[in-house]
């Protein structure tokens, strides 16, 4: 339908004007204009009324009980103002589990993204049985994370787990995978184990690189390194960038060492080794072990604000690295 | 600018009117809040309780459906949620709580009913029939077991008590602990090093567990058993610094550092004793009567297991604390109470607790029930004898009011990993505590005011 015929219908006249011909002079006129913004914003309001419920309301409520001492039960909690800041700028727990989250992100986040990528580079060749690849790869994704906490704490125990059962066949000792030094590497171990999600985005990017490119590289005598960093990479660089900075959101937030603990009581959350006491769980001991509401609330609006500069410098430092693959006509 | 009715809304009024609605939801979801339970007084009711899975089964629902005519809504544990219930003024009508260390903290903050009144009137649970763990309950404002009730324990169990796998004696060759005379903490340690196995760097068998129901309710019951007292006189503090609660403080640092058993730097991944010990590869277990209840359902297990007296310091006094005492309270803001009393009275007094007693899971706080447990198997007779022994020296162990269990737990797990593996002394650990909790408990004083 044409925006002449469109208006044409909106200007005929209306059936009902002879059975009701005062009230429909009383009525507004309405715009096609105005009916397609009213549509819109009734269409994005269930979203919005969310946001502003589930999201807003939730985070003021939670910079209210940062200036607070409240504790959930007891009477005489007061308002403190920054105090809470402070005591976290001062504490060195809390460092320390920011450090170790931020090293963890910097680990984790290229290890799973090569992975990934990796992976998604394997399976696009043309293989034998490649979609059942495809799907096993991508299954550890869908298990649910305390599920995998359970088996990778099965897996890992000291006493009974396979892993040492492994190392004692070849006369290795067995290792304390759960406690520190090792219990790092099992929690990167379970990051890697979900590179299936990553897998499958790139695999989309992968496929949506023009084949052209690839036979005019081969042509030109380009080995195959040399095309996928040439050419390869570059495209899929608006897609790895994706990954990073998801990653790096989802790796600070992440709350595995909390399943992979040996205590499942609340306050066993402080029982995980210290090299995987990130600061979630940091935040979750001061939310439900320690009862500090106000000071967890504290923790976390910090963390917001983290989270949001670092999403910033990576979109700032990445602008002139990131190739976008648009069409110039589109724009206009 | 005047706007029009048929004018698409502004960015503005749009955002005004979605948070607007927003409020509106918040509002309606709160009212949905308050309506947790509902019904009228009297049979017909309905009634919330909130526990932990299988404390009350679906059976019992349906049971009590029948019995009482009252209906009752179960919401599981979740000290979050009690929060959030208490807060929206929608409190559960019954809630789940271990007397031993929730009574003093719930009391103080004014959270609880007073249900000397109901008891005084019930013909179901009769004060003369109560047993003394029910005055881990009890709480005057100041101390514990004393003053007016809040809540009864469904069973209990005495549990510095432990069980021990008699073959696992005999394959290492250690003398059994003897029957109703208590073994030091020392010896117990040191048999559990003779029974102890390990292959490639793995613990085959462990020569025993001794971790207690709560780290804080086990270091005070360590602490009193070595004639001290961990908190000081008001409860505001403790001080880990003192002859008896560093004597305890350190046996318990050494269990953990020579790995003879589960503990926070070498975990078990079942999280309690009962799966290890019954596949034979736990020689003790630190566990009262209760586990008595999975040890009966294994009849190859029951003939080699027994039941052992707490142990004791060198110089200190004899006790047998209840360290849990779980069972229910009654919320002050709670909208069913006689119909939750009726609950009470029936889970507390009736069919379920007669069920509970003669299950083996734990003993009854009721004397009248205690004919109920079980005494017919050989094993059964034997245990019954050690428990009924060790009940001469119940005790209670006063907790603070001014932190929960689980906040000192916690601060607890941070700080004394180091000491058990080496990295700092006893004595570091003993004042490292002392700050940690110490601070705990002086946001908690300031807050019950």
């Amino acid at each position: 339908m044409t925006t002449e015929q469109i208006t044409s219908v909106a200007e005929r006249p209306d059936p009902t004007a002879s059975v009701a011909p005062a009230r429909a002079a009383n009525r507004p006129r309405v715009s096609m204009t105005a009916r397609r913004h009213r549509a819109f914003y009734m269409f994005t309001s269930p979203w919005i009324i969310g946001f502003l419920l589930l999201t807003i309301a939730p985070m003021a409520y939670a910079l209210w009980l940062s200036l607070t001492t409240f504790d959930g039960l007891s009477p005489n909690w007061r308002f403190v103002g920054l105090d809470n800041y402070r005591e976290l700028l001062s504490d060195p727990v809390t460092w320390d589990a920011l450090g170790r989250a931020g090293l963890f992100a910097v680990t984790s986040v290229p290890l799973s993204i090569l992975a990934g990528l990796a992976l998604a580079v394997l399976v696009n060749r043309p293989l034998r049985a490649r979609g059942l690849f495809r799907t096993l790869l991508y299954l550890p994704a869908v298990v649910p994370p305390v599920g995998a906490g359970l088996a990778f704490k099965q897996l890992f125990d000291q006493n009974s787990g396979a892993a040492n059962g492994v190392l004692n066949l070849f006369g290795i000792d067995a290792l304390g995978w759960l406690a520190d030094p090792y219990a790092r590497y099992v929690l990167l171990m379970t990051v890697l184990w979900t590179a299936g999600n990553i897998m499958i985005i790139s695999l989309a990017g992968l496929q949506d690189v023009p084949r052209e490119l690839h036979e005019a590289a081969r042509v030109d005598g380009a080995s195959a390194w040399r095309t996928f960093r040439s050419i390869t990479v570059p495209l899929l660089s608006p897609v790895l960038l994706f990954q990073t900075v998801t990653g790096v959101i989802a790796s600070v937030q992440t709350i595995m060492p909390l399943l992979l603990a040996p205590d499942g009581t609340t306050a066993g959350v402080t029982l995980v080794p210290q090299s995987n006491y990130l600061y979630m769980m940091h935040v979750f001991a001061q939310y439900f072990a320690i009862g500090r509401y106000g000071y967890a609330s504290a923790l976390l609006w910090v963390l917001f604000v983290l989270i949001l500069v670092v999403t910033g410098l990576i979109f700032r430092f990445t602008s002139g690295a990131v190739f976008y693959n648009v069409d110039p006509e589109a724009k206009k | 600018m005047r706007s029009h009715a048929g004018d698409p809304p502004t960015r503005r009024r749009f955002l005004a009117l979605s948070a607007g609605g927003a409020v509106a939801g918040a509002t309606a979801l709160s009212g949905c809040a308050l309506q947790v339970s509902t019904g009228v007084s009297g049979s017909g009711q309905t009634v919330t309780v909130m526990v932990k899975p299988g404390e009350i089964t679906p059976d019992d629902v349906k049971q009590a459906r029948k019995d009482l005519g009252i209906k009752i809504i179960l919401v599981k544990y979740d000290i979050t949620k009690l929060i959030a219930m208490m807060t929206t003024g929608s409190p559960p009508d019954l809630v789940r709580g271990a007397g031993a260390v929730d009574a003093p903290y719930f009391a103080a903050r004014d959270l609880m009913e007073d249900l000397d009144p109901y008891f005084a009137r019930s013909t179901v649970l009769r004060p003369a029939d109560l047993d003394p763990v029910n005055d881990l309950w009890r709480y005057d404002g100041r101390t514990q077991g004393k003053g007016p009730r809040y809540g009864m324990a469904k069973d209990f169990s005495q549990d510095s008590m432990y069980w021990y796998n008699t073959s696992l004696f005999d394959k290492a060759g250690v003398d059994y602990p003897p029957e109703t005379e208590p073994v030091t903490y020392e010896e117990w340690l040191e048999n559990a090093k003779r029974l102890t196995r390990r292959r490639n760097g793995q613990t085959t068998v462990f020569g025993g567990s001794y971790n207690g129901l709560m780290k804080s309710s086990l270091l005070a019951s360590l602490t009193a058993a070595a004639g001290g007292s961990l908190f000081t006189d008001d409860y505001s503090r403790v001080d880990f610094t003192t002859p008896e609660a560093r004597k305890a403080l350190g046996w318990y640092i050494e269990y953990c550092r020579t790995k003879v058993g589960p503990s926070p730097i070498q975990p078990d991944p079942n999280a309690w004793d009962g799966p290890t010990y019954q596949a034979s590869r736990m020689a003790m277990s630190n566990s009262g009567y209760w586990l008595g209840g999975m040890i009966g359902t294994d009849r190859k297990l029951a003939k080699v297991s027994r039941l052992a007296p707490a142990p004791v310091f060198g110089q200190g006094p004899r006790i047998s604390p209840c360290q849990s005492g779980t069972g229910l309270w009654m919320p002050k803001k709670a909208r069913h109470k006689d119909a939750a009393w009726r609950v009470f009275e029936w889970f507390f007094g009736e069919a379920p607790a007669r069920a509970r007693a003669s299950g083996g899971w734990g003993i009854p706080t009721l004397k009248s029930l205690r004919p109920l447990m079980p005494a017919q198997q050989e094993y059964q007779k034997r245990t019954l004898q050690v428990q009924d022994a060790e009940l001469r020296h119940f005790s209670v162990i006063s907790f603070t009011p001014y932190a929960t269990a689980d906040a000192l737990d916690a601060l607890f797990n941070q700080v004394a990993p180091a000491a058990m593996t080496g990295g700092i002394s006893v004595d570091t650990l003993a004042g490292r505590l002392n700050s940690a909790m110490n601070e705990q408990l002086e946001r908690g004083k300031e807050q019950v005011g």
